[in-house]
């Protein structure tokens, strides 16, 4: 794989044969202590290697023999493949990045005591080390059937996954590995066994590299020939079609014959939907976090400074009233603008694009860059979630339901994301042009549960409401407080009334054309589409309180997206209905012969079969 | 596999009820956890309370502990095991757990990808066991608690031919 690396780019060329330039160039500026010694260790002699840059290195048939039993792998052409060699710098200095708070405690502590250097002088040097046992070990390669990551000094583990299982493959690149023109690959499979640690990722590929891997493991098409074994310095083959990318620069050309069409691209007008979500809250989070991290390390005490002290004390000399309102404004102000900038850095340049007949690929970021690529044969759903700001706003969010992608709270940080907090049409527009759903599946009207549903629904915020109300009184009875208090918090219960309302207006499912819909929530309301298909096993669940009423949960388990999708308090007959005319013939073995007869009553068929359209009418 | 005659799950009707029920023995092993946590409660309620002087308050915390703790290993085993059922037919694995809340699990066989056992310090005392069968989906796992031992190697047999026959994992 040498020949994309010489003729790639403008920023080999810059690197060979210089030190990397640690000192001024990274965004943590002259504040590593360890500086000096990264600029004059491993990494830059390395770097200033020749001609041959940052590439791979082919051909290192030696790993053959530790990988028993498979004869491919024993085989002498074998060639694993390794990361960049840049790989050794980002790891250290990702580590070390992310202990920069600590670092420059550190060296403040330092200067004051003069103990703290040696401390961050051998942090420094152990994260250089894990860098470069992290790129010596790591190797991978790609038979025709399996691929196989290898990584591990001491302890050696050899993943390994057969290509067709292979859904998605995720291209991540945070400012650091974009300086450097590396960048991180996930590959997504069905698989759930792999315990945490151990996944899919190779991390500090090469751009060119990056693409190649995508090409392949998801096309299916082979590499353009394993490189001459055991020849560190060979000429390079005249055999990649892709044209370099340069940094920031549009996608490389691709392979004649491959059709993109763009389905979506980001408008600055969706910026007013940033303070609707929950990014900004997430990214104070974040801020606050750093912020305490750095106080305690450094021992400063920000309620102590002048300025700090200046806002107190005008603050204090004003009324009650007046603090509420300021204080509430800028705290709101400060919100909305936070939430904008993090938006803007999640989805900076968002474009949803097909990739010719059987791909989609997701690409966006501003400072840390990702390219999702999304094999459609395995994209099982979408799930359009809208939150209850965001409702009010008429927007809506569509994420991708899709085996080797989990969803889950953090959505933007699993790559799912098709569409971001945008107008509802959007989302509708984008369900419609990669599934080809129709309208009133995403939007329409769906069945109610019910007036046993609506009941536990009531019941329960109310009671929620009674249980808060009754703890403020015996707090404001502790401590001897004015009534008032807990007299006001009686507004709880029409407060919880609405909720309830909300909850059962939104509680609905809906079985049609081998989709079934269903949605749940208010506070974050979401419509989970599913094809009929994926549907592996069902679930029911039943509280002693359902049995009551005569409801279940009923719970689709799937391979894609959260793994499984639930209609909530549905009244039996009806959920067991669903599960029959959804996947026919595996409930139907257990139903009870006189229910069938029921539910052949009621409008459907026993033994539907599942793609049908049958769409339940009662 | 002994099939009881087809008779409507009390518990949900329109479900039929699962064929097979687990081991007696898993009541005893109910119990005996039951009882094992219960005590561990009702020590720390105990110390908490020593150290304090055996107070008014405390005395009928005691007291209530007991009783629950009491009542829970009492009744919880032997409605666990009335609920507590399991069925393979050739297409599915079909089984019902639970005791105040139920959970019924249907698992198409030709998606099931891997099939553990588990014994616990405790099932191997009473000589138990439970049989986990994954498929492609996280929240997919169907678990039989309570087997006989020797019982669940069968199934183990069982399941193995039956899930090896089928390619793919429909994911």
């Amino acid at each position: 794989m040498t020949a994309p690396d010489l003729t790639g780019g403008s920023d080999d060329a810059a690197l060979a044969g210089d030190a990397l330039p640690v000192g001024g160039a990274l965004p943590g500026g002259g504040v590593l202590p360890g500086g000096g010694a990264l600029a004059g260790g491993g990494p830059g002699g390395a770097l200033a290697n020749g001609g041959a840059g940052g590439g791979t290195v082919a051909g290192d048939a030696r790993a053959a023999g530790a990988l028993a039993g498979d004869a491919v792998l024993a085989g002498p052409a074998v060639a694993w493949r390794r990361l960049s060699r840049r790989s050794m710098i980002v790891r250290p200095l990702t580590d070390l990045v992310r202990l920069l708070p600590l670092v420059a405690g550190l060296l403040i502590l330092h200067t004051r005591t003069g103990g703290g250097l040696v401390w961050g002088v051998l942090a420094s040097v152990f994260a250089v080390a894990t860098g470069l046992v992290h790129w010596a070990t790591t190797r991978y390669l790609i038979t025709a059937e399996r691929v196989y990551v290898r990584r591990g000094l001491l302890n050696q583990k050899t993943l390994s996954v057969a290509r067709d299982r292979i859904r998605s493959v995720d291209v991540t690149a945070h400012l650091l590995h974009r300086m450097l023109g590396v960048c991180r690959v996930n590959i997504g499979t069905g698989r759930n066994d792999l315990r945490p640690g151990e996944s899919f990722h190779l991390d500090g590929v090469t751009r060119a590299d990056a693409e190649l891997l995508r090409i392949e493991l998801l096309t299916g098409t082979a590499a353009p020939g394993p490189p001459a074994p055991l020849a560190p310095l060979a000429p390079p083959a005249p055999s990649a079609p892709l044209t370099p990318a340069a940094p920031r620069a549009p996608e490389p050309a691709r392979p004649s014959g491959e059709r993109t069409t763009e389905i979506l691209r980001l408008q600055l007008g969706w910026l007013r939907f940033a303070p609707l979500t929950l990014t900004g809250v997430v990214v104070l989070g974040v801020l606050f976090g750093a912020v305490i991290q750095i106080t305690n390390a450094t021992e400063i005490n920000i309620a102590a400074t002048d300025p700090v002290q200046h806002v107190v004390t005008d603050f204090t000399a004003l009324s009650v009233v007046q603090r509420i309102l300021v204080g509430g404004s800028v705290l709101l102000a400060c919100y909305v603008l936070i939430a904008m900038v993090g938006y803007i850095a999640v989805f900076w340049d968002f474009r949803l694009t097909g990739i010719g007949t059987d791909t989609l690929r997701v690409t966006r970021g501003l400072l840390s860059v990702r390219a999702t690529t999304i094999s459609l044969a395995r994209l099982r759903g979408v799930e359009i979630s809208e939150s209850l700001l965001l409702r009010a706003a008429r927007g809506a969010r569509c994420i991708a339901i899709a085996t080797g992608l989990h969803v889950g709270r953090g959505a933007e940080r699993e790559g799912s994301v098709l569409s971001p907090p945008a107008p509802r049409a959007v989302a509708l527009h984008v369900a419609s042009a990669v599934l080809g759903l129709p309208e009133d599946l995403c939007a329409g009207p769906l069945i109610q549960h019910g007036p046993a549903a609506r009941r536990r629904r009531y019941v329960r915020a109310l009671a929620g409401a009674v249980a808060v109300i009754a703890a403020i009184y015996l707090a404001t009875r502790a401590q001897d407080g004015p009534a008032w208090v807990w007299v006001s918090s009686f507004a709880l219960l029409p407060a919880a009334a609405l909720l309830a309302a909300d909850r059962y207006r939104s509680l609905g499912h809906r079985l049609a054309g081998g989709w079934l819909v269903t949605r749940t929530g208010t506070l974050a309301r979401r419509r989970n589409i599913i094809s009929t298909d994926a549907i592996i096993g069902w679930r029911v669940h039943q509280t002693w309180f359902q049995r009551r009423q005569g409801l279940i949960t009923l719970t689709a388990t799937t391979a894609a997206g959260q793994q499984h999708y639930s209609v909530r308090d549905v009244p039996v007959a009806q959920g067991l209905a669903l599960a029959t005319a959804a996947t026919g013939e595996l409930l139907q073995p257990f139903l009870r012969k006189a229910a069938a007869g029921d539910l052949a009553g009621s409008g459907v068929a026993a033994g539907d079969s599942p793609r049908s359209g049958v769409a339940i009418s009662y | 596999m002994r099939t009881d005659a087809i008779a409507a799950d009390p518990l949900l009707p329109g479900l039929r009820v699962p064929g097979n029920r687990v081991s007696r023995r898993a009541i005893s092993y109910w119990t005996a956890r039951a009882a094992l946590s219960g005590s561990v409660v009702l020590i720390v309620e105990l110390v908490f309370a020593g150290m304090s002087g055996f107070p008014a308050p405390w005395r009928a915390a005691l007291i209530a502990t007991f009783v629950l703790a009491a009542l829970h290993a009492i009744i919880m085993p032997r409605w666990r095991f009335s609920v507590h059922r399991w069925e393979i037919t050739d297409e599915a694995l079909y089984t019902r757990a639970g005791w105040f809340s139920v959970h019924w699990r249907i698992a198409p066989i030709s998606r099931i990808q891997t099939i553990d056992s588990h014994r616990s310090v405790g099932e191997r005392i009473f000589g138990l066991a439970n049989v986990t069968a994954t498929t492609a989906s996280a929240a997919g796992p169907v678990r039989i608690h309570g087997l006989d031992r020797q019982l669940a190697d069968r199934l183990l047999d069982q399941l193995a031919v039956a899930t090896g026959q089928t390619p793919g994992d429909a994911t």
